[in-house]
Order: structure tokens, then sequence, then C-alpha cells
């Protein structure tokens, strides 16, 4: 499975057609065909591209949510 | 847009730009649902379907009047609709509640109305979530609202054997907790 580093998963931010993913804990996310990332915003709150774990322990829902994206790679935390 | 009212929000610590900006997904998150809810309460047929068009239009009717009572708090605020409707329709909160392919299958179209119900109940959780202690009024009205968005998730899911909702259907009068807002 593909390794991303921060740098990398920022580059997928879903703005001007590029792919929108996501991290979550150690995994990376592909929520492109998501209606509610749509431009890479979601909900106003979160932008695509960025490490949300810690972001999502604080949303009104639970991870299961993203068992209906697919999982793209895995995310290098040792990088800048 | 009531100055002193963003001035306040701004004081306690709101994000208020954020908290519009919310409203504003929410609203057309209403707006959206009440469109698609028309579409499938008229598939709600047959002997398993007629059961529960009667709660898919109080809740269809709901969600309209949840959409009314939001839309002045977003202008209080200094927020606006955005100008074109099919873009409203791309910023809303909650996925389109699209009518299942096989328009016959009454527990997929159940399914359709708890999810859309579920979102709702997570949006405006979250909205209290922002505002609590700090933006009363804001605060009041989505906590109004999530009393019933609760209510019609829990109306689905006991038609759909999650186990019993726990109270009885509307009898008569529409929205019990949001009505305060529309009068």
């Amino acid at each position: 499975m593909k390794l991303f580093s921060k740098e990398e998963l920022a580059t997928y931010n879903g703005k001007n057609g590029a792919p929108a993913y996501l991290a979550y804990k150690g995994k990376v996310y592909d929520v492109s065909d998501s209606f509610l990332w749509r431009n890479g915003n979601h909900q106003g709150f979160h932008m695509a591209g960025e490490d949300l774990t810690t972001s999502l322990d604080r949303a009104p829902h639970n991870e299961d949510l993203l068992e209906r994206v697919p999982v793209v790679g895995i995310l290098d935390d040792t990088s800048e | 847009m009531a100055k002193v009212t963003r001035e306040v929000v701004e004081k306690a610590g709101v994000n208020v730009d954020q908290l519009v900006e919310s409203l504003v997904r929410n609203a057309a998150a209403e707006l959206t649902t009440y469109y698609y809810y028309t579409i499938l309460r008229a598939n709600l047929i047959g002997l398993e379907g007629e059961g529960i068009k009667e709660i898919a239009e109080v809740a269809r009717i709901e969600d309209r009047n949840h959409f009314e009572a939001l839309v002045p708090r977003i202008y209080e605020l200094g927020g606006a609709l955005p100008r074109d409707m099919k873009e409203f329709h791309d910023i809303s909160g909650c996925p389109p509640a699209y009518l299942p392919e096989d328009t016959t299958d009454v527990n997929k179209i159940l399914k359709v109305l708890v999810e859309a119900e579920r979102c709702a109940v997570r949006q405006y959780t979250n909205v209290c979530n922002l505002t609590a202690g700090k933006d009363h009024r804001t605060y009041d009205l989505a906590l109004s609202i999530l009393n019933e968005e609760i209510e019609h998730e829990s109306w689905f899911s006991e038609f759909l054997g999650e186990g019993p909702s726990g109270h009885f259907m509307r009898r008569g009068e529409s929205s019990p907790f949001v009505s305060k807002f529309l009068k």
C-alpha cells in the first residue's frame, strides 16, 4: 500500500480537480466521491489533505463512517 | 444583520463565520430534504408503504419548518443564502435523500429516510455543542430542531425493526418544538 508523507497528503486537498484524501489513525482514505467532501471541504470545518485523527474525536459521528470510503495508503507519521 | 447580536456571540468565543456557514449548510439540507421527501412520500404506496406515508409526510413538513426557522437566524448573524439554488443544493450538510432504484422496496426507502434523519441529528448536535452557553438563541433553535430530528429518526428506526421509538406519532399539530420560531 502506498506510503504518504504529510507533505504529499497535503496535495490531495480536493481543490482544482485534485482528489480529496484524509488521514485517520495512520490510514489514508479517499473521500473524493463523498458528497460531504465536495471541493475538499467538510461542513466548513475540515479540509482534505490533512491528518484528522484528533478532529474526528470531537466530531458528532464515529469513525465507522470512514468504512464507507476506500483506504488508499498509509500515512508516514515520521514525515514533516 | 443584528450588529450587537453578532458582537456578543463573537465575544463569547464563537467563530461566527463558521457558525453561519454551518447554519446555511443545515438550511440547505432541510430544504433539499423537503424536496427529496416529497418524492419518497409519493412512492410510499401499497400495503407496506401506506403505513409509513403519514410519518414521512410529518417529517417532510417539519423539515420545511426547520428551513423557515433557520433562515432568520442566518441573516441576524450577518449571513445570507446563496443566490444560486444549485449552489445551495450542493453545499447541503447532508447528502441527497435519493429515491432508491427499486422504487417498490419500502425497506430501502426507509433506510434512506433514517439515514437522512441521522445526518440531521449529527448536524444539530454539532451546532448545540458549538453554541452551548455562548449563543443562547442559536442554541435554543438548534436544540428545538434536534428534538424533532431525534423523533423522526426513532420513528423510521422503529419501522426498520431496530426497537421501539418510545413515543407516539404527532396528533394534529406539527413541529411541537420549533413552532415557537415560526410565529
